[in-house]
């Protein structure tokens, strides 16, 4: 296998400063402020206060109609970059995925479905439709023709870097060949009220490492890249911009929000880059820094940086006050700066930065000048101590690192919280009152094994991940522990109650508790402080295949040798807004009822006595219209299934997807003797988008007691595809 | 008027969530933060919310509170020093 360096050949950006390159690149060159009082939505309590906003219309540039504002941002920037890339849409085919991080989702736009209800009583459904962070990715693979490995990475502000990352993974695994990455996220009422809650925002705008810096300001915008390995960019003859040449991430394990006063994650994701480029902290010559200009980031972010660099800290800046923080497409416009930066030989400034900080002791380049430029990394730090960094380097760099398909994994244990009750669920306030038959989980018999504060400050699905991740049992002291959590929707009974008394009370009494514990990450952040886990700390979301998401970044930890162990899952719970709106629309009935339930499987390369084997992995996405055939040899060609007796699937939940699983398990059967036999799960869980976690418990299970290998086949509802294999 | 510190702890627990405690077992000079109650930086931020609530008083910058943060005792009497004129 080719060693198969992951190269970038496109960027597209859109932004306060600009609507392509050329133009985000003359605001740093001259350190220009991009803030402006805000205009999107009325603020009445931070109306005032400066903003990174992007003020056209999206749909004057070529946004299609239907999408949230986050989805229209990433489109824009993702066609920009496909077009400098010169890369040809009818060809993207099945070694084409799509990588993104996106931690607001469509939640500017589902906001407006309860502005309207509280404050004019009018009900607006459709708004709601773009609400979950992976819509993004569906928008674009859908429109682009890309049909591989496709998710969202949903980490709050580090998501930007970590989808970058994991693009990495994806092509030198050889998963696929050209991944479309980057990040995506409006600006909303949310996470706007969210930081000035957490007395967090600065009312003059950020002052990254300066003296009298004051907080962070507020930001949004979409930043993409196409991100193919060298053999396939060359073979196209596609002019290579920059490479890809480290990345790390890691997990503080500290605390929901702060970060560890060290800055020991930082650090250990700064070396993992600098490990998997195979590079010294005296190669580095730049550094985009995170510096959102509160205390704390740039505080324990110069003591990280000097950590890792010693006396010789490369020089560094924030470009913060250019953009905004515009949360998980922070890491993706700050990636095309030191694209930029490397192409064009300039160390970008620091706007905002006057004075040093003694307690800080490092200045950043005040102004954009003149350097000598081969490797530049840049960092990203988010909400649950989560931390990516990646390495950019120079196009005539030879890189360093290996290629590494991923390889099967023993699965030493599992721990879930499943549904064990069919109860009749009434939505409330602020909704119409409807009844559902749903699928619900008893309270938590271990509920009180948690500490006082686990219980108190905890929400209800944070605490469901901390027990199944118990459930599954302690690693070893002395093991490497990664998280990967996937979900479909998150936390959204704390996203709601934030959101419903932030509208209902005009901003008057925010809830800063609740808004960490609103992020897609909050939940994995919480279960790597219970176990002390520091390594790799992932929330993927896509729909049905959320799961297989997590499970393959899992797989790739443990191959790349970063993670001794990796506890790989997937949660949803039952929540009033999926329930009303799936009645009104029809999706709830005698066979589809929605459910919920959070689960763990813990992973190793290899296992003395394992419950059974991951043997094989595939994420992908189905063409429209279905096509059964072409199903069938997709599966076949990934998987001998001469040896196969059993086949699960996802089939009783939604109607519209029974047809298809049945006619794709009639094709497979078409050409054997002896016959799949057919199970499925959902008619015991219910329907939600993290089912498939459930179904994987069912594989092992079935696997373990049989002794018979089992294909797990799940399809997602916007266009995703897994196939799972697990043997004895 | 010194504020009453029995009515000043029940806001407390409910701002915090103290479902396990108790006005009475809450003491007047101990520590809220670190040891003591075991509370940390996002519970301040509730008790910002709480004294704004309450109190009508507004803190923008969470070192402004920290040392009213210290016990009940100095909190009553940030409140009292702070309050709005009724």
């Amino acid at each position: 296998m080719s060693a198969r360096f992951p190269v970038i050949t496109g960027q597209g950006v859109i932004a306060a400063p600009g609507t392509n390159v050329a133009e985000v690149w003359r605001a740093v060159a001259d350190g220009t402020c991009g803030l402006k009082p805000l205009s999107l939505f009325t603020s009445p309590r931070y109306g005032q206060i400066p903003v990174g906003e992007i003020t056209f219309d999206p749909h004057e540039l070529g946004a299609p109609l239907r999408g949230s504002r986050s989805d229209k941002l990433a489109w824009l920037a993702v066609r920009d970059a496909m077009r400098a890339a010169e890369l040809d849409v009818t060809k993207c085919g099945e070694r084409t995925g799509v990588v993104l991080g996106c931690s607001v989702g469509g939640s500017y736009d589902s906001e407006q479905f309860l502005v309207t209800l509280l404050k004019k009583n009018r009900m607006r459904p459709c708004a709601t439709r773009f609400h979950e962070c992976s819509a993004p990715v569906d928008l674009i693979a859908n429109s682009f023709g890309c049909y591989g490995p496709s998710f969202a990475i949903s980490t709050a502000c580090s998501s930007g870097g970590l989808a970058i990352a994991t693009a990495a993974d994806l092509i030198q695994s050889g998963a696929a060949d050209v991944i479309i990455t980057g990040g995506t996220d409006s600006l909303s009422r949310t996470t706007w009220a969210g930081f000035h809650s957490l007395l967090l925002v600065d009312a003059t705008g950020c002052r990254p490492f300066d003296v009298d810096r004051g907080g962070m300001s507020f930001g949004e915008g979409a930043a993409a890249l196409v991100l193919e390995s060298e053999e396939h960019a060359l073979r196209r003859g596609a002019k290579i911009l920059a490479r890809l040449t480290g990345w790390g991430a890691s997990c503080d394990a500290y605390h929901a929000t702060a970060p560890h006063p060290d800055g020991q994650g930082a650090i250990a994701a700064m070396q993992a880059a600098l490990r998997r480029a195979n590079l010294h902290p005296g190669d580095i010559h730049y550094i985009n820094a995170h510096g959102t200009g509160t205390r704390d980031n740039d505080l324990t972010e110069a003591r990280a940086m000097r950590k890792v660099f010693g006396a010789n800290v490369p020089p560094f800046s924030s470009t913060k006050r250019i953009f905004g923080h515009a949360l998980a497409a922070s890491g993706a416009l700050e990636a095309i700066v030191c694209i930029e930066a490397l192409r064009r030989q300039q160390l970008p400034g620091n706007p905002g930065f006057r004075q040093i900080d003694s307690a800080i002791g490092l200045s950043p380049v005040a102004k954009t000048q003149a350097g000598h430029l081969r490797h530049v990394m840049s960092n990203s730090f988010g909400f649950g101590g989560n931390n990516a960094v990646v390495i950019f380097s120079h196009a005539d760099v030879m890189p360093q690192t290996r290629a590494t398909p991923v390889k099967p994994a023993s699965v030493i244990s599992l721990g879930a919280i499943l549904p064990d009750q069919v109860v009749e669920r009434s939505t409330q306030w602020p909704l119409p009152m409807v009844t559902v038959t749903a699928h619900a989980c008893s309270p938590f018999s271990d509920l009180n094994t948690l500490s006082s504060i686990q219980r108190r400050r905890l929400n209800r699905l944070s605490q469901m991940a901390v027990l199944a991740a118990r459930r599954a049992g302690r690693p070893e002291p002395t093991q490497r522990v990664a998280i990967t959590l996937g979900t479909g929707f998150g936390s959204l009974d704390e996203g709601a109650i934030f959101l419903e008394n932030l509208i209902a009370k005009d901003e008057a009494e925010p809830m800063p508790t609740r808004f960490p514990g609103s992020v897609h990450n909050a939940p994995a952040g919480q279960v790597a402080i219970d176990l002390a886990a520091h390594g790799l700390n992932s929330a993927p979301t896509a729909d049905e295949i959320s799961f297989e998401s997590a499970l393959w970044q899992a797989l790739n930890q443990l191959a790349c040798g970063e993670a001794d162990e990796v506890f790989a899952g997937a949660q949803d719970e039952l929540n009033k807004y999926p329930l009303y709106l799936g009645k009104r629309w029809g999706v709830w009935d005698a066979v589809n009822q929605p459910g919920e339930s959070a689960m763990f499987a813990r992973l190793t390369p290899t296992a003395a006595a394992p419950l059974a084997r991951v043997n094989a992995l595939r994420l992908g996405r189905f063409r429209q219209p279905f096509d059964p055939v072409a199903e069938a040899q997709w599966i076949a060609n990934a998987i001998d299934l001469t040896t196969v007796p059993l086949i699960i699937t996802g089939a009783q939940g939604w109607r519209k997807f029974d047809s298809r699983y049945l006619e794709v398990v009639a094709e497979l059967n078409r050409h054997r003797s002896q016959k799949l036999e057919h199970q499925t799960y959902k008619q015991d869980c219910g329907e939600f988008p993290a089912a498939s976690g459930v179904g994987f418990i069912r594989a092992v299970t079935a696997a373990r007691e049989r002794g018979c290998r089992v294909l797990l086949y799940t399809l997602a509802w916007r266009g995703g595809k897994a196939i799972c294999l697990v043997e004895p | 008027m010194a504020i009453a510190t029995t009515e000043l702890k029940q806001r407390i627990i409910e701002a915090l969530n103290l479902q396990d405690i108790t006005p009475e077992q809450i003491d007047d000079e101990a520590p809220l933060f670190g040891t003591g109650l075991g509370l940390d930086s996002i519970d301040a931020l509730e008790l910002v919310v709480m004294l704004e609530k309450h109190y009508g008083i507004v803190i923008k910058d969470i070192e402004e509170g920290r040392p009213a943060f210290r016990s009940v005792r100095t909190l009553a009497d940030f409140i009292e020093a702070r309050r709005p004129a009724v």
